[in-house]
């Protein structure tokens, strides 16, 4: 982050350049092909005058110019086919460039730890991915492609007509490589214009997201006007500020206007005026054909430029959006990291946990959770955290099942943690997250991930074991109903419930629980922690819990206070109804 | 292209601005061409003339001069007014589409996944924006443009005007109509893809835990290949029928320079023209091709544009669930609340309530109890007319609610749901959403009685720290907790509280029943939960079992 500004910019666009390779062949194609057509628009120019000079000038017959006007119309055709090449290509060298690019962000955000402090909230990430990597699309299927003609093309225009009439070929050449100058000199401004525009687009987007999220809320609280204003009010600054920039980036397409017109009314002045001997610059009398070949050649000097101006907002965007996409990652991914599943573990059973000496921080280190703690856990053993709401039991649980960064000693078995293979790790701990996501599908789809390739027969069965199937076979699709987002459709307790499925397809030796009864009513906490237990026979488990009746049912309990873990008297096991007041 | 229409009151409110652009680019286009023809009818008349210097270069070399600048300011002023109008119209159509998403919540249709919704709200938003300024603007500034070159040939060289007319017209109205019609799959099939994949990237970061836990992620980076994969594709398609509608506009711009060529030399050969017009007019022709070449780019964006609008339509033209009574009751000063033989269900499902007879009055706190999934949540929903029952009525001070304005109950009945969101924005925003006009003090006691003041006291920003996305800065119990505050604070008499102290511990939980009496004095509330509610916290306990009281 200390980098200063125009170093990470040029970072940046050595990265978005380095990206081309993906764009292969295709790229090459959509290159070479617009430059190819400007050879034969030569041709083609040079036919056409040719034509009229001699038809109006010698007074030539139809028939005589038959031949050649054949070869202006298949030029045209030629022209037509180079172009279609040319555009196919940009389009594919864009798709395969922004796929990788798609790979290679969702790979390095994949690979990161899940409670990395830098982790981007998912909306951002979702943007960055999919939104902010389309921006790059314009830049490779379009602009790189003008750049490159914008580049050879009028210096090529320019020098063919050099020779024919030097003072033509002079204002071309002159004043084709001033039109970059003068539109970057209008573009720089743009430029930083447009990239503080794409940070008030993404926070909009932002807004957008976290109210929808919120609708049924700030409905209910009768903010719907106040809302819909907020949102009016926000895209009516976004459409001040983003005027502000187009009044500046417009200027660079009217510079380049100005020197169009300017070629094409010079040229017809100066030939014009040459005819009528007004001028005598030339020591050669200048033809019709050679005078009408310049007119018709002063519009295209331009147009790479005019196609190259059409395209500048794509550079503009495409740098933006990696502008966004470092600050939002902080880093921009190489290559795709290659991510594998676990692997069945090579060995079962019960874990043994022994942790010594552990300190635990937030993310951003600002704040300690635990300092300092030591627990001993014999395999098979049944272990209760319990403390107030906030106070680190999820932390702590996560620290154990290697979803965030730690001080100190964890072992499993006698292996440190950071020791374990990924793959055996995962085989051997099953988690369950207080706030489990439930991905977009089925029931049964959801239940599933806890082990890819259970069989129909092995979901269900663990959908009864979480007394999931209670609530599924209610639903006119069973187990195969699909939901929303998130679990939209499914109350808190059945969310939980069809996550706690999902360890019950797996084998682990060491189960960590987070919360697994916080929806669950009295009657429904006591069949599931019967089921729970029943499973657990034989495994580690810790569960951190608010619910007395749970930690009741385990071999010891800890409370965590004061920055560091209690051994306490196991909580009473109470009556299932709970009549404790 | 229906759908597209149904918008035209949103792009009639910016007309004036739009026709302005319109106009513009007209103005730059006809300049383009009548600087080319001049210019081409200039020096062919100066080449050919016998006059030398007394040749009249006043009134040619002042039209091109007058052209080329013409067509710099309108070019211009063409760019600016356009933007400037379609920005306008942004704001406009998110404005709307907020105003008709408010009314349509909860959305019945539960395949309106987050993730859709957003990509629809921004992209499909910003792709009907722009539909008048780069779809309809520059296919009917070609339309126009073609017309005028029609007439003009067909005075001065009758036997082109024909093959003209006909080529733009195709280029400029046939082409863009076969573009729009054989790549609409191809759009629809990019867009659900898109929000597909984004899908993907949601469930990835927010299920990222779960995933790693699962030890499934090479199955989830494949997954994500697969999606993006298929999106790659389905915008490689759409960009090989814009390919070949592109090719096919510069055949036809092709043929028609190729049949004025010849039919213009026949007429010279003929003595009909002279050759300084044809010649002339030749130029001018190559020069209207500048607007045929937009053509296919505006055609990829207008079936955007078409599918955004179907989209967008399906969302503000979903049936209202609930609706206004058409002349509402004023709100009853007695606020008894009465459930009278209520039967409800989901969509044709089972029961979820089933005759439920029960009375709730002015000031009284009733705890509603009983096993997940017994109809608890469904009887408050039914009680803020989120639903209504299939029979049986619910009342408050003996008016039915579908007699009242919803935004009247919504003010007189506060909710804490299951799932209340923490905004993306200062503590003090989340609460102020509660009650706008509440000051310092009421949100400080609505904090300490929420039990979470002494938290946000510790903040170096106190009320004035931004909550992140989600609500990630705070824990799930903190987040739980401001929830209830904005709740706490509202003006509402009635305060429903589903589980309201799910992730607290049993200590801030018997310390929240205790503080709940004082903070909600004078109050009706309605509590559900299932933790055991100590002595006194309440004045009736009401216990739900499969949908129907049970004590």
């Amino acid at each position: 982050m200390s980098t200063p500004a125009p170093l990470r910019e040029k970072a940046q666009t050595r990265w978005m350049m380095g990206q081309r390779r993906q764009g292969g062949m295709a790229l090459g194609l959509a290159v070479a092909a617009p430059l190819l057509g400007g050879a034969l628009l030569l041709w083609q120019a040079w036919t056409l005058a040719d034509i009229l000079g001699r038809a109006v000038e010698m007074g030539e017959p139809m028939a005589a110019l038959m031949p050649a006007i054949l070869l202006v119309a298949t030029l045209l055709v030629g022209r037509t086919l180079l172009g279609m090449i040319g555009e196919r290509a940009g389009a594919a060298a864009g798709e395969a460039i922004k796929l990788h690019v798609r790979q290679a962000l969702f790979g390095q955000l994949l690979s990161r730890s899940p409670r990395a402090g830098d982790q981007p909230a998912s909306g951002a990430a979702a943007s960055v991915v999919i939104d902010q990597t389309e921006a790059l699309d314009g830049f490779f299927a379009r602009y790189f492609p003008a750049m490159i003609q914008a580049t050879i093309l009028p210096l090529a225009f320019g020098a063919v007509i050099l020779p024919l009439d030097w003072l033509a070929g002079l204002l071309f050449l002159v004043t084709a490589p001033l039109i970059p100058l003068f539109m970057a000199l209008a573009g720089w401004g743009a430029q930083i214009a447009t990239e503080r525009q794409a940070t008030a687009l993404s926070r909009l987007s932002g807004r957008f997201a976290d109210r929808l999220r919120g609708m049924l809320t700030l409905k209910l609280f009768g903010r719907a006007d106040a809302e819909t204003a907020g949102i009016v009010a926000a895209s009516d600054e976004l459409r001040r500020r983003t005027l502000k920039v187009l009044r500046i980036a417009f200027l660079s397409s009217a510079v380049l206007e100005f020197f169009a017109a300017l070629g094409v009314a010079g040229i017809a002045l100066y030939v014009g005026l040459t005819f009528i001997e007004f001028l005598h610059l030339r020591s050669t009398p200048l033809t019709l054909q050679a005078g009408l070949f310049l007119l018709l050649m002063a519009p295209e000097i331009y147009n790479p430029l005019r196609l190259l101006a059409a395209h500048y907002h794509d550079r503009a965007a495409a740098k933006a959006a990696i502008a966004e996409i470092e600050k939002q990652l902080g880093a921009l991914p190489e290559a795709i990291v290659p991510l594998a599943d676990a692997k069945a573990p090579s060995h079962t059973g019960a874990l043994a946990v022994r942790i010594d000496g552990l300190t635990l921080r937030t993310p951003d280190r600002s704040r300690t959770i635990l300092s300092d703690v030591a627990l001993t856990l014999e395999p098979g053993q049944h272990l209760a955290i319990v403390g107030p709401s906030g106070i680190g039991k999820t932390t702590l649980l996560e620290a154990i099942g290697r979803l965030r960064a730690h001080e100190g000693e964890i072992g499993l078995d006698g292996l440190a943690l950071q020791d374990w293979p990924e793959a055996e790790l995962r085989g051997r701990v099953a988690v369950l997250g207080q706030k489990p996501r439930i991905f977009h599908g089925s029931i049964a789809q959801n239940i599933g991930l806890g082990r890819p390739g259970a069989s129909r027969a092995e979901i269900a069965r663990a959908a009864e074991l979480a007394h999931v199937a209670a609530f599924a076979d209610a639903l006119p699709d069973g187990l195969d109903t699909l939901l929303g987002e998130d679990g939209v459709g499914l109350s808190g307790g059945q969310v939980q419930r069809v996550a706690l499925a999902r360890i019950f397809l797996r084998d682990a030796g060491l189960i960590l629980l987070d919360e697994p009864t916080a929806h669950l009513d009295g009657a429904l906490e006591g069949d599931v922690m019967d089921t729970l237990i029943s499973y657990a026979a034989g495994r580690t488990l810790i569960i951190a819990t608010h619910s007395m009746a749970a930690a009741g049912r385990m071999d010891r309990a800890y409370r965590i206070a004061a920055q560091s873990l209690v051994e306490m008297p196991l909580p009473h096991r109470r009556d299932r109804k709970g009549s404790a007041a | 292209m229906k759908a597209l229409l149904k918008f035209r009151p949103l792009f009639a409110n910016r007309a004036k601005g739009l026709l302005l652009a319109l106009a513009l680019s007209l103005v730059t286009l006809a300049a383009g061409v009548a600087l080319l023809g001049t210019s081409g009818w200039f020096i062919t008349a100066a080449a050919l003339t016998t006059l030398g210097v007394s040749f009249n270069l006043f009134v040619p070399s002042s039209l091109v001069r007058g052209f080329s600048f013409i067509r710099i300011l309108a070019r211009y002023g063409e760019k600016l007014v356009g933007h400037d109008a379609t920005l306008r119209l942004l704001a406009d159509i998110r404005g709307w589409l907020f105003g008709r998403l408010f009314p349509r919540i909860p959305l019945a249709d539960r395949s309106l996944r987050h993730g859709d919704l957003v990509s629809r709200l921004t992209a499909d938003v910003d792709a009907l924006d722009t539909a008048f300024l780069v779809a309809i603007g520059p296919i009917a500034a070609a339309v126009v443009v073609g017309t005028v070159m029609t007439a003009v040939l067909a005075w001065l060289i009758p036997g082109a005007a024909l093959v003209y007319g006909l080529c733009f017209a195709l280029a400029a109205l046939a082409v863009p109509a076969l573009l729009v019609v054989s790549s609409r799959r191809a759009g629809t099939e990019v867009v659900q893809r898109a929000a597909a994949t984004r899908m993907a990237v949601l469930d990835g970061i927010d299920g990222h835990a779960d995933l790693v836990a699962f030890g499934i992620l090479g199955t989830t980076q494949a997954d994500f290949a697969d999606k993006a994969g298929a999106l790659a594709a389905a915008r490689g398609r759409l960009a090989s029928y814009a390919t070949a509608a592109s090719g096919s506009v510069q055949l036809l711009s092709g043929l028609a320079l190729v049949s004025v060529l010849w039919a213009g030399l026949l007429a010279f050969d003929a003595g009909a023209i002279d050759g300084p017009v044809m010649i002339g007019l030749l130029l001018a022709v190559l020069g209207s091709f500048e607007a045929t070449g937009a053509i296919v780019r505006s055609v990829a964006k207008l079936s955007t544009a078409m599918a955004a609008a179907e989209r967008l339509s399906e969302v503000a033209e979903a049936p209202i669930a609930i609706a206004d009574p058409a002349r509402p009751m004023a709100l009853p000063e007695d606020g008894a609340i009465a459930f009278a033989d209520v039967t409800f269900c989901y969509g044709g499902n089972a029961p979820v309530l089933r005759d439920i007879d029960l009375a709730i009055a002015p000031g009284q706190r009733l705890a509603i109890t009983g096993p997940s999934g017994s109809g608890k949540s469904s009887l408050l929903k039914l009680l803020l007319r989120l639903a209504d029952p299939q029979s049986g009525r619910v009342t408050l001070g003996g008016v039915p609610l579908t007699a009242l304005r919803q935004a009247d109950l919504h003010a007189h009945i506060a909710l804490l749901s299951q799932d209340s969101p923490v905004f993306n924005d200062s503590i003090r925003n989340n609460l102020l959403i509660g009650r706008a006009d509440a000051d310092d003090v009421a949100l400080w006691a609505a904090l300490d009685a929420a039990q979470i003041g002494a938290f946000v006291r510790s903040l170096p920003r106190g009320l004035d720290t931004v909550l992140g996305e989600m609500g990630r800065t705070v824990s799930t119990g903190q987040s739980r907790r401001l929830c209830l505050a904005r709740t706490l604070v509202s003006n509402a008499p009635v305060l429903l509280l589903d589980e309201p102290t799910n992730g607290l511990d049993r200590a801030a939980e018997l310390a929240f029943f205790e503080t709940l009496k004082t903070a909600t004095a004078g109050r009706t509330v309605v509590l559900v939960t299932h933790a055991e509610i100590p002595e006194g916290t309440v004045d009736a306990v009401v216990e739900l079992r499969n949908g129907a009281v049970v004590r």
